[in-house]
């Protein structure tokens, strides 16, 4: 009995599938292993396992520090971002006017241009900023939080519009006819009806500014580290268990950030 | 009432309306022209400026930074390292993507969430991160090298760490979920049955994947193709942590100039080059694929 081709075939295509999946994981499955070796001197196999890298994280100042950071800068991006894209989606899609794509395209453009660029072009206005009003922006929590709420702008308006062009007009205009003013017709049917949309919009740009690294890596100074970067810091110095631990805090809050978010959302739609 | 109390009323409803729209979108494009548009102008002043060694910036209108980038031999090279990698990082992602994203497209409900969280948790995941779990494989004394040890293949470890091997394998691996992703988005309006008729007239499965899926799925490989060499093109931390401090690319380079060495005008014609070309690959890719769709919408028409 001969295999039928189709089938061969198909099955090429999932072993080649899988190895390409296996690629993308393993990084992360090898950092999480890693947190569990006992011995600080790596060697495989590993001597033993131990949990006591997770509860050395705590004698790190730079972590804990640098994870206080993100957090902050995180929430603040998540505010922030809703706050300024959300009315700015209500614009896009429920208006018209003139000069309506230039100033889509531009929303979007945090997206467009590379991290590099921004961390290196808000370093060096920042520094002018400074000259000029001599407020603290590089090395401080408002610089970081005005740079991260602005890169969170484009994935909330992404989705928030998405989702709203999805709302049907009639049932806001039903809502009107019977009686409800604009206020009403806002707070108990529209953001309810678009309320994965904003779910998602607030976990993904707290996602996406907690995981931020080239825009962050311009803005940071001595005593005022993000966890991305108290990360990259240490790597550039040495590998060993303790930072594989950090690692795997981080790996699971975006975990727990991407699950909800699948939650609300198709996550194939906001990426 | 009479047609111009109608008409009126209208524009003042309409006025109303776009004062309402402007009042909606200023707070965030003021924010956006505040910290992205002015900073990126004040990046091109300065890149015109001079950098004299030992007094910093002098005011000046000069091309010389751009000119540099082209004659110095040093920064020459940093670029073609810079080519080449996003390069050979994209070509692997692509044929590495192709059969995942498929299988992604194709694959039904509750296996396509697990799929889907399996290629964007590394995405979110840093890459500093990721960059830490490729030194655990790579490393003098890593998984790979022990394994090989312990099987008698080889005595001594091989380098891998600080090749510019690792920063490939690194690199390919941080662009494969966004590769995969926008492929598989393509591939999923691809209507089956267009799939199951190439078959049932006879052609194989290879034959159907190359002459109707691939070709229909062209729109993903070619943005694919354009984000990945981008991404690549734009890597910071898997050069610096995997390639090691002899392994130059553009982006930690910028940052050494502007940050360490204090080199503004030099570091600021660095990044905008980077940019300019970011931005010029990206309308070049949404204008190909846009032509691609008309096209092929044009064959689908009915002829008249």
């Amino acid at each position: 009995m001969t295999i039928p081709r189709r089938v061969l075939w198909s099955a090429a295509l999932k072993g080649a599938a899988g190895l390409a999946f296996a690629f993308m994981l393993l990084p992360l499955a090898l950092v999480i292993w890693l947190a569990f070796f006992r011995g600080e001197i790596i060697v495989f196999p590993p001597e033993g396992y131990s949990l006591h890298w997770f509860a050395s994280i705590w004698e790190k100042r730079q972590f804990v520090d640098g994870f206080v950071t993100s957090l902050q800068v995180g929430l603040f991006a998540m505010v922030g971002g809703l706050v300024l894209g959300i009315p700015a989606s209500f614009a896009l899609a429920r208006t018209v006017f003139r000069g309506q794509e230039a100033l889509n395209t531009l929303l979007l453009l945090p997206l467009v241009v590379p991290g590099i660029v921004i961390g290196t072009s808000l370093y060096i206005y920042f520094v002018e900023v400074e000259i000029a009003t001599e407020l603290q922006m590089n090395a401080s929590l408002p610089g970081l939080a005005l740079a991260h709420i602005m890169i969170t702008i484009p994935w909330v308006v992404k989705l928030i519009v998405a989702n709203l062009l999805g709302v049907k007009r009639e049932i806001e205009e039903a809502a009107m006819t019977l009686g409800a003013n604009r206020w009403r017709t806002l707070t108990r049917v529209t953001l309810p009806l678009i309320r994965p949309g904003v779910v998602a919009a607030a976990l993904f740009s707290f996602v996406v500014s907690f995981s931020n690294l080239e825009i962050s890596l311009f803005l940071v100074g001595p005593g005022r580290l993000t966890l991305p970067i108290a990360i990259m810091q240490y790597l550039e110095w040495k590998l060993d268990p303790s930072i594989a631990a950090v690692s795997v805090v981080q790996i699971a809050i975006v975990a727990a950030g991407m699950l909800i978010t699948d939650r609300f959302v198709r996550l194939s739609q906001v990426v | 009432m009479s047609a111009g109390a109608l008409t009126s009323d209208a524009t003042a409803a309409r006025a109303r309306r776009r004062f309402g729209a402007a009042g909606l979108i200023t707070p965030a494009t003021l924010l956006v022209v505040l910290i992205l548009l002015l900073p990126l102008l004040l990046l091109f002043r300065y890149s015109l400026n001079r950098f004299e060694p030992g007094q910093f910036m002098v005011e000046a209108l000069t091309v010389e930074n751009y000119v540099n980038l082209v004659t110095d031999s040093y920064y020459r090279n940093v670029m073609l390292t810079t080519l080449w990698v996003a390069a050979s990082c994209t070509l692997i992602c692509i044929v590495a993507g192709f059969p995942a994203a498929y299988v992604l497209a194709r694959a039904r409900s509750r296996w396509k969430s697990i799929l889907l969280l399996a290629v964007v948790l590394p995405l979110f995941v840093g890459n500093a991160v990721r960059a830490a779990g490729w030194m655990v494989l790579l490393g003098n004394r890593g998984v790979l090298n022990s394994s090989l040890t312990w099987l008698g293949v080889i005595e001594q470890p091989v380098q891998i760490m600080y090749t510019p091997l690792a920063v490939v394998i690194g690199i390919t691996a941080v662009n494969l979920p966004f590769v995969v992703l926008t492929m598989q988005s393509v591939i999923e309006s691809i209507d089956r049955a267009l799939e199951e008729a190439a078959l049932s007239l006879g052609a194989g499965p290879v034959r159907t994947f190359f002459k109707v899926t691939l070709p229909l799925a062209m729109p993903g490989v070619i943005a694919g193709t354009i984000l990945s060499f981008i991404l690549g093109m734009n890597a910071y931390a898997t050069p610096v942590l995997l390639g090691g401090p002899q392994f130059q690319m553009m982006a930690p380079t910028v940052y050494k100039r502007i940050v360490e060495q204090a080199n503004w005008p030099f570091g600021a014609a660095l990044a905008f080059l980077l940019m300019a070309v970011t931005l010029i690959l990206s309308t070049v890719s949404h204008l190909l694929v846009q032509r691609h769709y008309r096209r092929t919408m044009a064959r689908a028409e009915p002829a008249h």
